[in-house]
């Protein structure tokens, strides 16, 4: 039953993997250790979880790493423009909201594909962080803001706890209301929601909005985290985020994927770059294996669904 | 039988994961006959010809293929070719941008001096086989520019090409209009003359008959019927299709006609290329509680961009205008169409009729979601119900609620589809072609569902391109040639020979007011 479901390709391996390295160095599976990967792959998983979204309705975004800069940078700047944190938080949630928007907005009314839109927003919002902070980070920040990041609930670090709670809200729209279904429908064949009178246009420019969001929260925690609003963080996260998607079986062509085989994925690229830190492999090899990774799941994946 | 088979299939019992497709399937073909294979969707038709292609190899399946008496054993389609075996698929596998010599010799060019190609003797060979099949094409015309009958006979040059003993055809007719496969079926018979065997696969009895000299008829992957053309009464061929008796192929209920409920008014649909072109001239209809409307009129003859363009579907001037119980609706894309009643079944439902990725269940409730749920928050329990309503009582036939879609036959997945509208607030459907590629016992279950829906008062429009089942379904009717509604007139005036003459444009003077 759990075996047959989409999201299971990437459980045995990561079983695997996790046991194997852990019975190599013991190390591996102390707490600190475990709550260190779980750190680390919550930022991952929130900004994931909205281009999971984006994939599911059978669109990409690649603005996400740039995203992650602006809402790093906007927060910041509005801390230290004594703005108190929590309307400091929302007005950078806020930035990537509209963003998203503003790309869906473009996706829908010009006509223009996914990949150019987003690309194009991956090189505009990452100029205007650099034009607007001169390159130079921002920091110190103040303490309350740096408190979500550095601090933990019995142990649990708060940025596990809000990724857990995102994640749940995400999976429950997805699995469970209206709009998620029309994520679904709008991603498995546009044209057939269209005519069932689905709202295709606000769905789409709704999840971009959406999935802004998450990056610029990824953003902000990232920043609190660290103490400092970094211009040139978030490089290349974009693809970190579709390539956990994939791993967990999110569909490229849209219509199939979930909230939990993102996490999987997720879990397994923080497990393979830390296990291979652990295992003294050095750091040069991990793009490589994570890049291997991607394509034979995503083969497995085809290989399994041409047998059925 | 005195005369020498070529073809054996003797036994043939083929499972896919512990479901049995065919089983104990006996076949056989006669040196210079056409033989009919029939039967409905998912009988068993299309493996049994794998099987025979060698596209599911031996040793995949039991039972024994002999050919001219020796038993044969196919592992690819390459072992089935080499005994001269050719398939043509329903799909046709040209490339449209290459030339029809350049099609014939692909992957086996004719060469000369070790590295060049020679055309002029390819050409000179492709010549000869436009000829046998009839066409009057050269060589080098590009695939794309000819028509889909055309193509089909350039695939079957393509197969002449390897001097075939038999030849396979899978719905070959599918795409072509009714002059074109007169032609094809008279092809047929000539390279009978010739010696060249073949299994015609068809759901138009009406070809079947016309063609074939022995008729097999599978149901649920068995052999039921294997008969003289000559002798086999059509009625009873359809019954030992389905399995059942049919009282009554097009059970029509008379019902009052209540009153207006649609009315749609002065369309005009620009053509997508050519901006000077109309597709549909200011045409419009209007239909009654309890009405079936029937619009008639050839494949392009704007009949789709028409009621598309009603539904909200289709870009036009913006000049149409729309009335639902005699209130004027603005109507500016398909939501606005559903909230005010109407629901369209399109054309083609695998393009965008149902959502593959979606369920059984989540394609019924596709256009009602509101109704399944409290609160934005889809109830299961809710859908489930709503589904499991539809799958009673159209008959729709399906591993489960939750299977996936693909896993069902054309005509259950059309039920589906209906499904779909019916679960909305309905007071007009309109229906486009509701039973192409549907099979036959899934059509009178389309029929009697429309009948019984205008008996609860919704008004329908339906087009379709096949005459018996629109005359026989609707109680009026509206021609259109060329976008315009040239013809209209009430059953009572109603003949196949009435509206062709208005859809080819025969008799123009006859047009009505």
């Amino acid at each position: 039953m759990l075996l047959a479901r989409r999201e299971a390709g990437v459980l045995l391996p990561l079983v695997f993997l996790f046991v194997t390295v852990g019975s190599i160095n013991s190390a591996f599976f102390g707490v600190d250790n475990l709550i260190n990967m779980l750190r680390a792959a919550s930022f991952t998983f929130i900004a994931a979880i909205g281009t999971t979204m984006v994939l599911i309705a059978a669109g990409l975004d690649l603005s996400v790493g740039s995203l992650v800069a602006l809402g790093s940078y906007t927060t910041a700047l509005a801390l230290t423009s004594s703005i108190p944190v929590p309307l400091a938080v929302l007005i950078g949630m806020l930035t990537g909201g509209a963003v998203g928007m503003a790309s869906g907005g473009i996706i829908v009314a010009f006509r223009i594909p996914p990949f150019i839109t987003t690309l194009g927003m991956l090189y505009m919002v990452r100029g205007v962080v650099l034009i607007a902070s001169k390159g130079v980070p921002i920091y110190p920040l103040p303490d309350a803001f740096n408190a979500i990041g550095q601090s933990a609930l019995q142990g649990i670090p708060y940025i596990v706890i809000i990724a857990a709670g995102l994640g749940l809200a995400a999976e429950f729209m997805l699995r469970c209301t209206i709009f998620g279904r029309a994520i679904y429908a709008v991603g498995g064949n546009e044209e057939t929601a269209r005519l069932s009178g689905i709202a295709v246009d606000k769905v789409k420019i709704s999840i971009y909005a959406v999935a802004g969001c998450l990056a610029t929260i990824t953003g902000l925690l990232q920043a609190s985290r660290l103490g400092s609003a970094q211009p040139s963080i978030g490089n290349g996260f974009e693809l970190q985020a579709i390539a956990a998607a994939i791993i967990g079986g999110t569909s490229l062509f849209g219509g199939a994927g979930t909230i939990l085989g993102t996490l999987l994925g997720t879990i397994f690229m923080t497990v393979m770059t830390s296990g291979m830190s652990f295992l003294r492999v050095s750091a040069y090899w991990q793009q490589l294996v994570i890049g291997a990774i991607i394509v034979v799941s995503v083969g497995l994946d085809q290989f399994r669904r041409r047998r059925l | 039988m005195a005369a020498a088979a070529l073809l054996e299939m003797r036994g043939i019992t083929k499972r896919f994961s512990g479901v049995t497709v065919l089983e104990d399937v006996s076949v056989s073909l006669m040196e210079g006959e056409i033989l009919s294979l029939v039967g409905e969707n998912g009988a068993g038709k299309s493996t049994l010809m794998r099987i025979l292609s060698g596209s599911h190899p031996y040793g995949s399946f039991d039972g024994e293929i002999r050919v001219r008496n020796a038993p044969r054993s196919f592992h690819t389609p390459k072992d089935a070719h080499e005994v001269g075996i050719r398939m043509i698929y329903q799909e046709l596998s040209l490339h449209q941008d290459l030339s029809i010599a350049e099609n014939i010799f692909l992957g086996r060019l004719q060469q000369k001096k070790k590295w060049l190609a020679n055309w002029s003797g390819m050409h000179g060979s492709t010549a000869g086989l436009l000829e046998r099949v009839g066409l009057k094409q050269s060589p080098q015309t590009v695939l794309r520019t000819l028509n889909a009958g055309q193509q089909q006979l350039v695939a079957i040059a393509k197969a002449l090409a390897h001097d075939p003993r038999i030849l396979v055809l899978d719905e070959p007719s599918a795409a072509l209009t009714e002059e074109e496969t007169n032609r094809l079926l008279e092809l047929l018979k000539s390279l009978k003359a010739h010696g060249i065997s073949c299994i015609y696969i068809s759901h138009k009895l009406k070809e079947v008959y016309s063609v074939s000299d022995r008729i097999t008829v599978l149901r649920d992957g068995r052999v039921v019927a294997q008969r003289e053309a000559s002798s086999y009464p059509s009625q009873q061929l359809v019954e030992d299709m389905i399995g059942r008796k049919i009282e009554n192929m097009y059970p029509k209920l008379s019902v009052p006609i209540g009153a207006e409920v649609l009315r749609a008014e002065h369309f005009t649909v620009q053509h997508p290329q050519a901006h000077a072109k109309n597709v549909v001239t200011d045409a419009g209809f209007t239909v009654r509680r309890g009405e079936i409307l029937g619009i008639a009129g050839l494949v392009g003859s704007g009949r789709s961009e028409f009621v598309n363009a009603v539904f909200g579907a289709q870009e036009h001037d913006g000049r149409g205008k729309v009335f639902v119980e005699g209130r004027p609706v603005d109507i500016r894309g398909p939501r606005d169409a559903i909230r005010a009643g109407i629901g369209l079944v399109t054309e083609d439902r695998k393009a965008n009729g149902f959502i593959r990725t979606l369920d059984v269940a989540q394609n019924v409730s596709l256009a009602s979601l509101r109704a399944v749920s409290s609160h934005a928050v889809i109830v299961r329990s809710k859908e489930e119900a709503l589904a499991q309503r539809f799958m009673s009582s159209l008959k729709i036939k399906a591993p489960g609620l939750r299977a996936e879609i693909l896993a069902l036959s054309g005509g259950n997945q059309q039920k589906v589809v209906l499904s779909k509208w019916l679960a909305t607030q309905l007071k007009v459907l309109i229906l486009d072609e509701p039973t192409r590629g549907v099979d036959v016992g899934a059509k009178v279950d389309i029929y009697g569902l429309m009948a019984e829906l205008a008996r609860q008062g919704v008004g329908i429009v339906m087009i379709s391109s096949e005459l018996p089942e629109l005359l026989a379904m609707c109680d009026r009717f509206i021609t259109l040639a060329e976008g315009r509604i040239v013809d209209e007139f009430a059953k009572s005036d109603a003949s196949a020979g009435r509206i062709m003459s208005a859809a080819t444009g025969v008799h123009k003077e006859r047009k009505t007011a």
